[in-house]
């Protein structure tokens, strides 16, 4: 397992390994503290993301999420689903009416999910597809919003940098994914894309796919969040 | 400083979850492996404001994991329920570490001496002396926070651009409401805590002028960027001094 979190020889982060005593305290916290929003998380999905200012770069993503109602889920996502695995960015997913109600500056910043689960990149890793199908066919009608805090495909050994915006797989030139990284992802889990492409056939494709999202695929555009510096506004001093 | 930035959790639209959701979601909960996630080990209370506005402050829940002894992962959240929202994300780092980051990057990430020494920051639930152990590394560590999701301004959904956030320095910085509001909910006193930490010290070789923003504000601006063809290489952030 260690295996993972290395590139290069390098780890990812760097860091001496945690001292006994840690692991000691570690413990005592976790059982005096209740943890109840990490207890939430219900659902593990695999699934592959690309970065919305250079879609060459594309990465497998595991989202742990937290369904808040029928309409919204807020997902932790990272790089692997071992322990070691890099809390790389957050994601967030409505549904098809919430999605309508946003100003259209914001749905340029979200992504839609019909494709990926049609094709079966998206997948909840060891459930059965049959228990997991009227999940997936919500999850069609979505729309994402992820920010990605960590760039560890680029080497990164700790988190550099702003955010950036992710977006989805889509059926079009920049949006399609590499198959080699399918493949690695398919042997982990022992499991077939293209078969599930197939299981999927009967999933409703979303009458409409709101065109401001996905916004790349008319514009040609992706996004960049840049940073300025600026003066705080405060009433004591700072730092 | 004037009271203000009262606790909000605005309601978030949509529907009730559907029983037949709720069953399904316990039954992937069951089968599926939650390995990065199990690794979440410890609760923080802390306060964080906007890189470009103190006056917007912020009750921060983080659910923090360790890499390694040098390195935390967290969410955080804005009230530490079951459906307490995920707002951002901090990950916190020995001095060592951060100390190899270039300047440009140091500028992102806060220290947490004066949180930790002031009491304000807090392990809730777990008894003074063990959180103590924990807590002196901490006042050594930087961190470095996003959010997602302005609660503190009422907004019902993660609207927006990602906000650099930066985190308490100095006295009289923390809005006495919100400070009273944490203190009377965990039946604790800062002050007293405070009197509890003095032996505590912070990054060996003195707070980084560059961290906090290097004495500046820091805002986010959302740019349009072609889509990249091959050859292009849009990745370096642009940071404006």
């Amino acid at each position: 397992m260690a295996a993972a979190a290395e590139q290069g020889g390098e780890k990812i982060p760097p860091g001496k390994p945690m001292s006994v005593e840690q692991h000691m305290l570690d413990k005592g916290a976790q059982m005096l503290q209740s943890l109840k929003p990490i207890k939430q998380m219900n659902q593990h999905i695999c699934t592959f993301a690309l970065y919305s200012h250079d879609m060459t770069r594309q990465i497998e993503t595991h989202h742990f999420a937290t369904r808040l109602n029928q309409d919204f889920l807020q997902c932790a996502v990272y790089d692997s689903d071992d322990s070691t695995a890099r809390l790389i960015g957050v994601e967030y997913i409505v549904s098809d009416k919430i999605f309508e109600s946003l100003p259209p500056d914001e749905q340029k910043l979200w992504h839609s999910h019909a494709y990926e689960i049609k094709s079966g990149l998206l997948v909840n890793p060891r459930v059965p597809e049959m228990v997991v199908r009227p999940e997936l066919e919500n999850l069609a009608k979505t729309y994402g919003k992820f920010w990605c805090t960590w760039q560890t495909d680029r080497g990164d050994k700790l988190p550099m940098g702003p955010p950036v915006l992710m977006m989805s797989p889509q059926p079009v030139n920049l949006g399609m994914v590499n198959p080699d990284l399918i493949v690695k992802r398919d042997d982990k889990y022992n499991i077939s894309s293209e078969a599930l492409k197939n299981a999927r056939i009967e999933i409703p494709e979303p009458e409409w796919i709101n065109p401001q999202a996905d916004y790349w695929k008319q514009h040609g555009v992706g996004f960049f969040i840049d940073v300025e510096a600026t003066e705080m506004k405060k009433t004591v001093p700072f730092p | 400083m004037e009271a203000v930035n009262v606790l909000t959790h605005p309601q978030i639209p949509g529907e009730p979850t559907q029983t037949s959701t709720t069953l399904l979601e316990k039954a992937t909960a069951t089968i599926q492996g939650f390995g990065p996630v199990n690794k979440i080990h410890q609760h923080l209370c802390a306060f964080h404001f906007y890189g470009h506005d103190m006056t917007r402050q912020v009750e921060a829940h983080h659910f923090c994991g360790h890499q390694n002894e040098e390195f935390r992962q967290c969410l955080i959240y804005d009230r530490p329920d079951d459906d307490g929202r995920l707002i951002g994300i901090e990950y916190l780092v020995s001095e060592e570490l951060f100390l190899t980051l270039p300047d440009e990057e140091k500028r992102f990430w806060h220290s947490h001496e004066f949180e930790v020494k002031s009491g304000v920051l807090f392990m809730p639930g777990v008894p003074g002396p063990i959180q103590r152990q924990d807590l002196e590394k901490v006042a050594k560590t930087y961190g470095k926070v996003f959010h997602f999701w302005q609660v503190d301004r009422g907004d019902s959904l993660p609207l927006g651009i990602p906000q650099v956030m930066m985190a308490l320095t100095r006295d009289g910085q923390l809005y006495e409401n919100l400070a009273q509001d944490v203190e009377n909910r965990y039946n604790i006193s800062f002050a007293k805590e405070r009197e509890n930490r003095a032996y505590m010290t912070g990054p060996a070789h003195g707070i980084h002028p560059m961290a906090n923003g290097g004495g500046k504000g820091l805002q986010t601006v959302l740019r349009e960027v072609e889509c990249k063809p091959a050859g292009v290489d849009h990745s370096a952030a642009r940071v404006f001094v």
